[in-house]
């Protein structure tokens, strides 16, 4: 279980996370949603042991992670949101040096498994420079897999990525769900929260403006939307608990009106007023 | 792997890179182009008129240089690399985030800057040895040198651990090293110097370094500019380690 309590971080003037607390269950993929510069990164940076709170506290399977981060970092394999692999080495060069510094034992073993989870077993030897962006976040993902951690954290898994490829990175992901795995995402992208998510917190500025299940926070804003163009052409949207609401608002409305059901970003924007894209 | 060993991977990912890096010339030549261009502009243009201690000046320059570019490369290459790596490529952050403590991380990083450095000296030594018949290289030598690729290569990683962009890099070494290189006897014997320079002189580690490494057999002279060194070198290590572990983004 994973424990985030009143977790505050500034840089400057900038709250970057401001009185943060959420609780995940084990075995679960939680998503953290959000526009750039919500704070999903900067959270992340601090469970992962890259950056240090101002004040809170993240306590993974019961161990904290600013007093004992050595032991935190046992636990967890963790996919930034930037490529920091080392280009001018071999996708298994790569792994066998992150597996030495995990302490993995039979690594050529599982570094093989790693790769082949990945589907890159054929390019082992091949220096990541050459790699594409989806190949270079397969490796990333087969790293942190390597030392086979309890916790994963992927930091924005499918950025920059193209359709296709992204739902492949989320086929692969979901099988990172095993053995009671807990797997922790930050997403922008609201079709990555709602394919991978059992739980989804949306943050905004900061702080921490809903959590529940992907139907459930789709269900308390509405799972309707009803969408018109007004006299000015600036599309208007209602949201609505159910079918029978939508149309009956629908019948009521001029031409042009369409009704869909809800998505997360919808979500987003009856609690804040904003957009998450 | 047992704690003991947990800097090896960090070493062994930088000797795999160093050994791509050997692999284009250019690599090989940028090491040994300014130790070069010292002799043929120093060395032999002085080294046939010029006796300094009792010596010819070109058997005075070589060990000064082996010191010079011992100190360059295992510096430069470490700040740069480091800098480069923790800025810019983010691949230091693996080494924070990997259950490792952080002398370990130091010491792979000082133990790889320590190669890069002993491998241009090498490449001076090797033209030393040819071009001068003087013989330099002795125990009190090879000691010297190695404290020496130690102590600047935890220089190396305190600039890059401190630099906030890879320009930043260059005033560190503007600062620290350039002056070092070029007033701490690797040219001329410090005590050419005037008087109250003296003192800023002899604060520059390089200074000790260039000292120790030409002296054949350990005197009183030699063993106060070791014991120097060693002091410098452990507390640039301390520090080093400390800006690692108080590591935060």
């Amino acid at each position: 279980m994973i424990e985030v309590i009143n977790l505050c971080k500034s840089y400057g003037k900038i709250k970057a996370v401001d009185d943060l607390s959420f609780t995940i269950n084990q075995g679960e993929i939680f998503g953290l949603l959000g526009p750039n510069g919500a704070g999903k990164t900067t959270t992340i940076k601090m469970l992962t042991t890259l950056t240090k709170p101002d004040s809170g506290r993240c306590i993974i399977n019961g161990i904290d992670v600013v007093d004992h981060p050595l032991e935190i970092k046992r636990r967890i394999g963790a996919v930034p949101q930037e490529n920091n692999l080392e280009r001018e080495l071999t996708a298994y060069e790569n792994l066998h040096i992150y597996g030495m510094l995990h302490n993995v034992t039979e690594m050529k073993e599982k570094i093989d498994e790693a790769l082949k989870v990945v589907d890159l077993w054929d390019r082992r030897d091949s220096i990541v420079t050459g790699f594409s962006g989806g190949m270079q976040r397969r490796l990333l993902l087969a790293r942190a897999l390597l030392p086979e951690p309890p916790v994963l954290f992927l930091d924005e898994p499918s950025i920059g990525l193209d359709p296709q490829i992204r739902r492949q990175m989320w086929d692969i992901i979901r099988k990172t769900k095993i053995d009671g795995r807990t797997v922790i995402i930050t997403t922008h992208y609201i079709e990555e929260a709602a394919a991978l998510c059992d739980t989804v917190g949306i943050l905004s500025k900061g702080r921490l403006i809903a959590l529940d299940t992907p139907q459930n926070l789709k269900t308390t804003v509405g799972e309707y939307v009803v969408e018109f163009l007004n006299d000015d052409g600036k599309l208007i949207q209602r949201m609505c608990q159910d079918n029978d609401e939508a149309h009956e608002l629908a019948r009521h409305g001029e031409d042009g009106v369409t009704i869909r059901k809800s998505n997360l970003e919808d979500v987003f924007v009856k609690l804040t007023g904003e957009r998450i894209g | 792997m047992r704690n003991s060993l947990a800097w090896y991977p960090i070493f062994l990912k930088e000797m795999l890179l160093f050994r791509r890096k050997l692999l284009r010339l250019g690599y090989v030549f940028s090491a040994m182009i300014m130790p070069i261009i010292y002799l043929g502009a120093f060395g032999w243009g002085l080294g046939r008129s010029v006796r300094i201690q009792g010596t010819d000046y070109l058997s005075f320059l070589i060990p000064g240089l082996v010191a010079m570019s011992s100190m360059n490369n295992s510096y430069s290459w470490v700040a740069n690399a480091l800098n480069l790596s923790r800025l810019y490529f983010k691949t230091f952050q693996v080494f924070i985030q990997a259950p490792i403590s952080p002398s370990a991380i130091m010491i792979g990083e000082v133990l790889a800057g320590m190669v890069k450095g002993l491998f241009a000296s090498l490449l001076i030594i090797i033209i030393g040895l040819f071009i001068s018949s003087a013989h330099f290289i002795t125990p009190l030598f090879v000691i010297t040198l190695l404290l020496n690729c130690f102590l600047f290569a935890n220089l190396g990683v305190i600039t890059g651990m401190r630099a906030k962009s890879h320009e930043d890099t260059a005033t560190y070494t503007n600062f620290f090293i350039m002056p070092m290189a070029f007033f701490s006897g690797t040219f001329f014997p410090v005590d050419k110097v005037p008087l109250f320079v003296k003192p800023i002189i002899y604060i520059l580690p390089l200074t000790h370094t260039n000292i120790v490494i030409r002296k054949s057999s350990l005197d009183y002279e030699g063993l106060i500019s070791l014991l120097v060194l060693v002091v410098y070198a452990l507390l640039l290590f301390a520090y080093g380690s400390r800006l690692i572990r108080r590591y935060s983004e």
